[in-house]
Parts: structure tokens; C-alpha cells; sequence
């Protein structure tokens, strides 16, 4: 499948509990790669998956992966693969006997099922705690059986629906990785849904924002976090003579964190950062353009999403 | 590497030298079985969970204590009438009215019933308690499959469970007698009587455990309702049936839940059995009994079925 052709669509999904609209004529679709759905809690994230998997049928439109609707075809869902966010661990199962036994409800022989879970259980980090129950699990290992028990069959694509969920930072760091390396080295396509805004722009490539159950923004998250005119300064010492200098210079400079941030209208100031630097007599560490962050874009959405998604 | 260092390593030829490869991600090539194969998955979990094998031992101890205490009923009727046909006579079994094929599901339905009523819900609470069902769902299987296959396991392993006492007794019957192969022969209709008979009760407590099962996440609650249900029906419509007696007596008697397989029973092996024997609803017709039975079966399945049928995760 080329990476341009569309693995699944969605086309004016609405999905309506009586008065509540969860989705409300949403029209999206995802190729090869990584997207993520971002969404305050209630956006219409989690509907929006379970529509795409065939679990609930939506009040209008449609949804088809791979050229196939879910809820017609239940064959197109040996090729899908779904990570909830809550809870799905029987405690007292190993890993070892869950994901050999979920191998086979997707439809491989037992024996190709016992080498696959043996052979994902590896690739999660989990391969030496395979053989004990799951309810001695921390927390960060269940999450790991879960992205692991998704890939067991080795789908074509894989929904995580809020992967980082209760993670420390070192484990959702890691978690983070087992997904970018689930598309980069698996080749599995992914589909991401989170309320972090932080995982989805260090882990997505495309990105798709649910407010209120509508589309608010789609595309690359590239085109979202392009380049400025601001160039980010860090250095080890001497940052106030470094300011000092800047302005003799009639640069513009604001602090940004442990750096500065120097408005350059053209690659001329960086002829003038390197002056001020030899005159304050600043070691660099590090100058590079600054990028936006997709938090800035949503700020200038409104408050309203802001106040629901974390960054 | 230092010479010394060197020197400290133990010697390996090159021909029994081995080396880890890690040769990464593999794409799965093989086949794919689709639904079938997810069926069979379900089904064969469904009798590993029901026996308790890949779990721990304690959730061995329930399943196989009552499977033992069935065996032995069936083993002391067998030494019984061994005993008696060798000591009294060919016939002693049968002249001294000692109990047999006929009565033991009469005599052990009660603790049938109970392992119906722990073992069910291990099939299906857990799995909606833990969200595992969301699992299932989202794969080439569809909520229909999921109760079926899973009903398919405990009728497995309660057919299994009603027919190995039954065949225990038979075997003791056959060598328990002086002429055994006389025995076999005279006897051979027992066998499709049993499996019939076995087949009936299987069915029945299947459907009924795991519709209690099936409305709620909670194992102890499920087990709780069925065994209060089997056994406190049956002094209430005993006790109720004989105070008002007549047609509404017999009526009030057909609501002992623990008979009703039994009724089937005695008219498979066309005898009465010492349970049923005090029942008013022995009186009715032989269709009202089996007509009785399946709606007993059928609708509480039809509901199971619905009840999954619905389910959205």
C-alpha cells in the first residue's frame, strides 16, 4: 500500500446518545504513518475510534479501513489492532498465555500465536516477566502488554486510545517510543488519541484536533509547527553581558526559559548574535530557529480548547 | 583485550562458537484463520478457564472437589451394587430397588447445580469486569460468536461433568456383576439413555449459570443467585405444591428449578426417580414436562444471546 493511499476514512460521522452529539459530521482521513487525535476529555476521541472499529454504529455517515466498513466486515479487524485506555488485563493470566491467546482470536494457528506473543512480549520490553501473572504488573508494564497484545497479529494499523495514560514521565517517554518504533521499525500505521499535547507533537506526524465532537484542525503536524523568525539563543555564562550586548546592537531580545529569544528578520542577526556573543564573551551551547509549538496554535484557538487539553 | 585476559578465556572452536542475532521486527506472513479460528480460541479458553488448567491452584480446588464428589457418589452407588450382586444374587441391584443410571442425576443434581453456578461466572464476569470483552470485539469476532463459543465451552465441560459418573457407574455395574459382557448386553440401551439424560442437564444448567452470569461483573453475586435460586425453589414450591395439591399444585411444582432436567430425565430411562417420585408435576403429560424443559432452556438462552448481542463496549 503506497503511504499517500488512504488506510481508513471517515465521512460526516455524527454519532448522537438522545441530546448529547459526541461527533457531529466529522469528515477526516488517515495514511501511512502516524496521526494523533487530540481532544479535551468528551471531544469525541474515544467514540470516534470505537466508530472506526465497528464497536458502535454512528447516528449518520460512514467509516471505512482499509476499503472495508468495520461493522459490516468483521474480517477487516484481523488486520486492526486497538489499545484501550482502561483497564483490560485479566490478573490472573500471564502475558505469555494472554497474548498467545488474543493471537489466536485474530486468527493465527496456536503454534504461529505462541512465537508471535513470545516474539512482541520481546519487542514491549516484557520478554523476561512474560511468565507471571499479570496482576503483580506495575503499571508501566500493563500499558506495555496492552500496545503488545495490539500488535500481537501484526495489524496493518493500531488505535492506541490514550497510551501515556497514568504513566510517569520516564514511562511515557518510553511508551512514546515503543509507538514511534511501532511505525519506523514494525511498519504499522497508528492512530493516537490523546489529551497530551506534548506526545502528539513529539510522536505524530499528522494530527487531527477534536473539539466538542467537530473537526477543529487537521493536517501535518509539520505545517503546524513551522519555523519563526525568532532564533533561540542558550548559553553557559555571561547571559546578561550577552543581553547587553545584543541591545547595543539594536536587537530585539526576550528571555525564553534558560535562553533567549532574538527577533531576526533576516539571516543578518546572525551575523550580530555572533559579535555580541565574542564581545560578552558567552560560550554558545546551542542557537537553532525556534519552532512553534502546537500549543501556541490552539492558545490563539480560544481558551475554551485550551482549558481542556494538557500541555 | 589483554594477553592476560586472553589467556583467562576458556577455549571456543569456531565450529561450536554461536552468535545472537537480533534480527528485529518480523511482519507475520502466515495464515490467517479468520473466524473460525477465533471461535475455537474462545471456546478452548472458555474449558481451560471452566477446569481451572493455566491458572493458579486455587482456582483448580472448586471445580475439581465437586467434580471428585460426583465421581464418588457414582463410585459408592457402583461398590454398592457390585456388592450386593456378588454377595445376594444377578439381580439384587434390581430386586432390592438399589439406585442406578436412572436416579443419580435425582441424587447429585444439587451439587451439579452448584458447580454449574461457581464455574459459570469464571467464563464470563471476569471478562467483562476486566474489560477483556472489549478485546474480543475489536477483533474478527462478533459478540454473538463470543457467547456462543463460550456457552459451547461450559456445555463441553458440563456434559462432561454429568457423563463421567454415569460411565463410572456403568463400568462398576459391568465388572461389579458375575457375568459382565452378560451384563453389557442386557444393558447396552443405558449408554444413548445417559448420553441423552446428560445432554439434557448439561444444557439446562449451561444456560441458565451463565444467563445469571451474564448480568452481572461480579462472580460471588452470580454463584450466590444460582445456588439460592436451585435450592430454595425447591422446599418453597415442594412445601406450596402439597398444601394447595390439585392441577395448581401440580403447576406450583413444575417451578422447582432443580427438577425440571430430572423430569426429562425419568422420561428418558421411563422411570421415576426418588426425587421426582414426590413431585406433583410427574403427573403432567410427558410433553408438558419436555415442552416445560425447553422453555426453560431455550428462552433463557434467546435472553443470553440478546443480552450480548446489545453489548457495546
Amino acid at each position: 500500500m503506497s503511504s499517500l493511499e488512504a488506510l481508513l476514512t471517515a465521512e460526516n460521522l455524527t454519532k448522537r446518545y438522545k441530546d448529547v452529539v459526541a461527533l457531529n459530521e466529522v469528515t477526516f482521513g488517515i495514511s501511512d504513518g502516524i496521526t494523533g487525535i487530540l481532544g479535551e476529555n468528551g471531544a469525541g476521541k474515544s467514540t470516534a475510534i470505537k466508530i472506526l472499529l465497528g464497536l458502535i454504529h454512528p447516528t449518520s455517515g460512514s467509516a471505512t479501513i482499509l476499503g472495508q466498513n468495520t461493522s459490516e466486515s468483521v474480517m477487516v479487524r484481523s488486520q486492526l489492532g486497538y489499545m484501550p485506555e482502561h483497564d483490560c488485563l485479566p490478573g490472573s493470566v500471564t502475558a505469555a498465555e494472554f497474548l498467545t491467546h488474543m493471537a489466536e482470536v485474530s486468527g493465527l494457528p496456536p503454534s504461529r500465536a505462541r512465537t508471535r506473543a513470545a516474539d512482541t512480549l520481546r519487542h514491549a520490553g516484557l520478554f523476561e516477566e512474560r511468565y507471571r501473572a499479570m496482576r503483580g504488573y506495575s503499571t508501566g508494564m500493563k500499558q506495555r502488554v496492552k500496545l503488545a497484545q495490539a500488535l500481537v497479529h501484526d495489524p496493518t494499523i493500531v488505535f492506541l486510545d490514550e497510551p501515556t495514560a497514568g504513566l510517569d514521565p520516564a514511562g511515557r517517554e518510553e511508551m512514546l517510543d515503543l509507538v514511534r518504533k511501532t511505525h519506523r521499525e514494525f511498519g504499522i500505521s497508528v492512530l493516537l488519541s490523546s489529551h497530551l499535547m506534548a506526545d502528539v507533537e513529539r510522536t505524530c506526524d499528522r494530527i487531527i484536533v477534536l473539539q466538542g465532537g467537530r473537526l477543529v484542525q487537521s493536517g501535518e503536524v509539520t505545517h503546524f509547527t513551522t519555523e519563526t523568525e525568532t532564533v533561540f539563543i542558550e548559553v553557559d555564562t555571561n547571559r546578561d553581558a550577552l543581553v547587553v550586548a545584543l541591545e547595543k546592537r539594536g536587537v530585539v531580545v526576550a528571555t525564553d526559559g534558560a535562553g533567549l529569544a532574538v527577533e531576526g528578520p533576516d539571516e543578518s542577526v546572525y551575523d550580530l548574535v555572533r559579535d555580541a556573543l565574542v564581545e560578552a564573551e558567552a560560550p554558545l551551547r546551542r542557537m537553532a530557529p525556534r519552532r512553534r509549538a502546537l500549543t501556541e496554535l490552539f492558545q490563539r484557538a480560544g481558551d475554551d480548547f485550551k482549558g481542556g487539553v494538557v500541555t | 583485550m589483554t594477553m592476560q585476559e586472553k589467556a583467562a578465556q576458556p577455549e571456543v572452536s569456531a565450529a561450536h562458537a554461536g552468535t545472537v542475532f537480533d534480527i528485529g521486527y518480523q511482519r507475520y506472513t502466515g495464515s490467517r484463520e479468520g473466524r473460525n479460528r477465533a471461535r475455537l480460541a474462545v471456546y478452548k479458553d472458555g474449558i481451560r478457564t471452566a477446569l481451572g488448567f493455566g491458572r493458579g491452584s486455587r482456582a483448580k480446588v472448586l471445580p475439581w472437589v465437586f467434580i471428585g464428589v460426583l465421581v464418588a457418589i457414582a463410585l459408592v452407588m457402583a461398590l454398592v451394587a457390585g456388592a450386593a450382586q456378588r454377595f445376594v444374587g444377578a439381580d439384587a441391584a434390581e430386586q432390592l430397588n438399589l439406585p442406578s443410571h436412572s436416579d443419580y442425576y435425582g441424587i447429585a443434581s444439587i451439587i451439579f447445580f452448584v458447580f454449574a453456578a461457581v464455574g459459570a461466572p469464571e467464563l464470563l464476569c471476569p471478562d467483562r469486569r476486566d474489560g477483556v470483552i472489549n478485546l474480543y470485539l475489536v477483533r474478527p469476532l462478533t459478540s454473538s460468536d463470543y457467547v456462543i463459543s463460550r456457552w459451547g465451552a461450559f456445555f463441553t465441560v458440563t456434559l462432561m461433568v454429568a457423563l463421567l459418573p454415569q460411565f463410572v457407574l456403568l463400568i462398576g455395574l459391568i465388572m461389579g456383576g458375575p457375568d459382565p459382557v452378560q451384563y453389557a448386553i442386557d444393558n447396552w440401551r443405558d449408554v444413548p439413555r445417559i448420553l441423552g439424560a446428560g445432554a439434557a442437564i448439561a444444557a439446562y444448567t449451561t444456560t441458565l449459570a451463565l444467563l445469571a452470569a451474564a448480568f452481572t461483573t461480579r462472580r460471588a453475586y452470580a454463584s450466590v443467585f444460582l445456588v439460592g435460586l436451585f435450592v430454595i425453589t425447591t422446599p418453597f414450591t415442594t412445601g406450596m405444591a402439597a398444601e394447595i395439591g390439585g392441577t395448581v399444585g401440580q403447576w406450583i411444582s413444575m417451578f422447582n428449578l432443580s427438577n425440571i432436567p430430572v423430569h426429562v430425565n425419568d422420561l428418558i430411562f421411563g422411570e421415576v426417580s426418588d426425587v421426582t417420585s414426590v413431585a406433583p408435576a410427574r403427573e403432567l403429560s410427558a410433553s408438558i414436562l419436555v415442552g416445560w424443559y425447553f422453555l426453560w432452556t431455550v428462552v433463557p438462552a434467546g435472553i443470553l444471546w440478546i443480552r450480548y448481542w446489545r453489548l457495546a463496549p
